[in-house]
């Protein structure tokens, strides 16, 4: 299959996977456990609302999910409680698999997912959406549950901003567009071919998901794509239109934090990958200005892109979801 | 076989409890509900919403009248009667408001979530609510989500449908989010209306120039000057008010929106009558053109605190210690009472709307024990609370 017929064969919109009932009865049918993931930090603004929708519509009335469950990282505010109040399992990242070390960012948590859920696929949805509907989640499972050679799918949409003024109509995707779309372009031509790459919406089989490195910071989207690029090739993939998904903006010299931490991912896999030598190690320091007052400030953000090795390598995990058997032992 | 599980005053208390599962999927109708723009006119999605619960729920009637109300039917046993669970869709907000919804542990906080998301949401669940209960109804119910109810549309959605009944209604249930414990079986008096006061441009003036925005002010000055009773229960509202573009130039014209309440049919025509000499005589002024459009008019009416249907609401509400709020409100209620059809309005939750500063937002606990009161008005006008006279 080609870019282009991939592009016309596995591009969905949402209302394709409208019928949350034909998903349940299909997804019953081939004994699949479905998890659904929300990555949290500081969210008690919109979790509450994500909890209530995507349990009420997705859980409680189809079944379609079998549990919802969020992954915080330490929030400050009252994500956990809300969450919990609403019925969700919550995790504090840091309390689980501690032995390994602690790292704080949403790649951590989506990583630990892995470990702390059952469901034979996960539904990642960022915890910040304003406009929350169940087509989040379904429009992404549609695609794993109608085909099984479909492991990983994305979301693209429409990136209206919410501001104090209201909604404004376009916005966003500026990492994507003068960053990600050029390098996949030069390096990765085929995965040009995923409308929104950094969408913080997908969902995967665990099947691939424990068997690729989670960077726990800002290059976790960047990543999946190209590990799961390189162990199933473009057909692995789908994407689905979730139509419009209101965020919060975020500043430029936040956006350009983002594409420090990208870039280091990126570049370990171009490395890894014998697309590209370097000959020195990357530094982790990402160097910006502020202006306060007419003066400059040189403010300096360390930023590491720590990496998680596959789930699948972590002993814990294989006990818990691919144990071996017990050796027969002769009398 | 027809399974009622309540039967009892004690399986009545019980029915907040029994509700429990079904919080989250009220919450969630109540949310996107809400998170859907619906100013009077343009209440399609809303009305789409609804008659997607409708048909989920299994109804085997649902569809938009067409009017564009959304309409469904949940067929009782046997159909002796028909109730009328009626909520309006439309909002006081228009499109370019962030209607985003923010849902906490207590409360429910956005545009418009009690008045009157939560009284739509609540329509929308009542099938659910009943299959949940194991409960099938002797009665009919048919359930109305509203169109182009507020403002001047004043209840054309309703109107129409009570005109083209699909089947003869036996009695009503207006819904509304806020706030629990009231019982409307009286409607209040009301019209509402604006005022317009437009100036010829000054170069036409021969006496020198004139100001919309003072002569409208003569005229609000009339009208406080009108002489108010302490009983019946009367009040001028001078609410809303528009006039000017900026501050060099004088406004040719000047508008003022208004409401007279009252308990008193006779009392509120009587400040019309007043408010329309203010408004004539300004008008009489040369250069001056001023106008009192009244596009909304409701007359007082009601049931009879006798009525049964009272009483069975106070019985019910006493079960789950609703502090009643009984008496006059503002709603669809004289629509259906002057279509000799026995009615009250009947609210949800708690909560707050259409403050200045404040957000309007419900409170999620009381929200369980206002659908027990619900259910538990159906389930009495359903063993015949409704039928005596």
């Amino acid at each position: 299959m080609n870019l282009d017929q991939w592009l016309t064969k596995r591009t969905f919109h949402h209302s394709a996977f409208w019928d949350r009932r034909w998903l349940a009865e299909e997804k019953a049918r081939q004994g699949l456990t479905i998890s659904l993931c929300l990555p949290a930090y500081n969210e008690e603004k919109t979790i509450g609302k994500e909890i209530v929708v995507y349990k009420s519509e997705l859980h409680d009335r189809y079944g379609v999910v079998d549990e919802i469950a969020v992954i915080d990282s330490g929030s400050t505010d009252r994500t956990r409680e809300i969450a919990a109040s609403f019925g969700a399992q919550v995790y504090l990242a840091a309390e689980h698999l501690p032995q390994y070390e602690v790292h704080r960012g949403k790649g951590e948590n989506l990583w630990k997912a892995l470990y702390l859920l059952r469901g034979d696929i996960i539904v990642y949805v960022d915890a910040d959406i304003t406009n929350t509907h169940p087509r989040f989640v379904y429009g992404l499972l549609g695609p794993l549950i109608q085909d099984p050679e479909v492991h990983y799918v994305k979301a693209f949409y429409d990136r209206p901003l919410a501001s104090s003024q209201g909604i404004r109509p376009t916005g966003g995707g500026r990492v994507t567009e003068i960053l990600i779309r050029p390098l996949f372009s030069l390096f990765y031509p085929e995965l040009t071919g995923i409308i929104q790459p950094l969408s913080g919406e997908y969902a995967g089989r665990r099947s691939i998901l424990e068997q690729i490195p989670f960077p726990v910071g800002y290059g976790v989207e960047t990543a999946m794509l190209i590990d799961i690029y390189g162990q199933l090739g473009l057909n692995g993939f789908a994407q689905t239109d979730l139509d419009v998904r209101v965020h919060r903006n975020q500043e430029t010299p936040a956006l350009g934090r983002m594409a420090f931490g990208v870039l280091r991912t990126f570049f370990a896999r171009l490395t890894r990958d014998q697309k590209a030598q370097l000959h020195q190690e990357l530094p982790t320091i990402m160097r910006q200005f502020t202006v306060a007052e007419g003066d400059f400030d040189h403010v300096e953000h360390v930023i590491e892109e720590v990496e998680r090795p596959p789930m699948i390598e972590i002993p814990e995990y294989r006990q818990k979801y691919h144990p071996t058997p017990e050796p027969m032992v002769e009398v | 076989m027809i399974q009622t599980v309540v039967n009892t005053k004690a399986d009545i208390r019980e029915l907040p409890a029994a509700l429990l599962p079904l919080r989250e999927q009220i919450l969630a109708d109540l949310t996107m509900l809400a998170q859907i723009p619906a100013p009077t006119g343009q209440e399609e999605q809303r009305v789409r919403y609804v008659l997607d619960r409708f048909v989920e729920a299994g109804l085997p009637e649902v569809g938009p009248d067409e009017q564009g109300n959304a309409v469904g039917l949940l067929p009782g046993a046997r159909g002796a009667r028909t109730i009328m669970l009626v909520a309006h869709l439309d909002t006081i907000y228009p499109r370019t408001v962030n209607h985003n919804v923010t849902v906490e542990p207590d409360r429910v906080i956005g545009p418009g979530v009690g008045d009157n998301a939560l009284g739509a949401a609540a329509i929308s669940i009542i099938p659910l609510c009943l299959a949940h209960l194991g409960i099938q109804l002797e009665s009919h119910l048919g359930l109305l989500g509203t169109v182009r109810s507020l403002g001047r549309s004043n209840h054309e959605g309703l109107r129409f449908f009570l005109d083209h009944p699909p089947r003869p209604i036996d009695c009503g249930i207006v819904v509304e989010g806020l706030q629990l414990g009231r019982a409307n079986y009286l409607s209040i008096g009301k019209i509402r209306g604006d005022i317009v006061c437009d100036v010829c441009p000054e170069k036409l003036r021969s006496d020198g120039s004139q100001n919309a925005l003072v002569v409208l002010n003569q005229v609000i000055n009339r009208i406080l000057s009108i002489a108010i009773p302490t009983r019946p229960y009367t009040k001028i509202r001078l609410a809303k008010m528009h006039a000017g573009l900026s501050y060099d130039s004088e406004p040719d014209h000047a508008e003022l929106g208004f409401e007279v309440v009252s308990h008193s049919d006779e009392m509120i025509e009587q400040i019309r009558r007043s408010m329309n000499d203010a408004v004539a005589e300004m008008a009489a002024q040369h250069g001056v053109d001023a106008k009192l459009d009244c596009f909304f008019r409701r007359e007082t009416g009601g049931i009879a605190f006798s009525h049964p249907l009272v009483k069975a609401i106070l019985a019910v509400m006493a079960q789950l210690d609703i502090e009643p709020d009984l008496g006059r409100g503002p709603s669809e209620l004289p629509e259906l009472i002057g279509r000799r059809i026995p009615a009250v309005t009947l609210g949800i939750s708690w909560g707050e709307k259409n403050q200045e500063n404040e957000p309007d937002y419900v409170l999620v606990d009381p929200i369980l024990t206002g659908l027990a009161q619900l259910l538990g008005v159906i389930l009495e006008i359903d063993r015949g609370a409704c039928d005596e006279p």
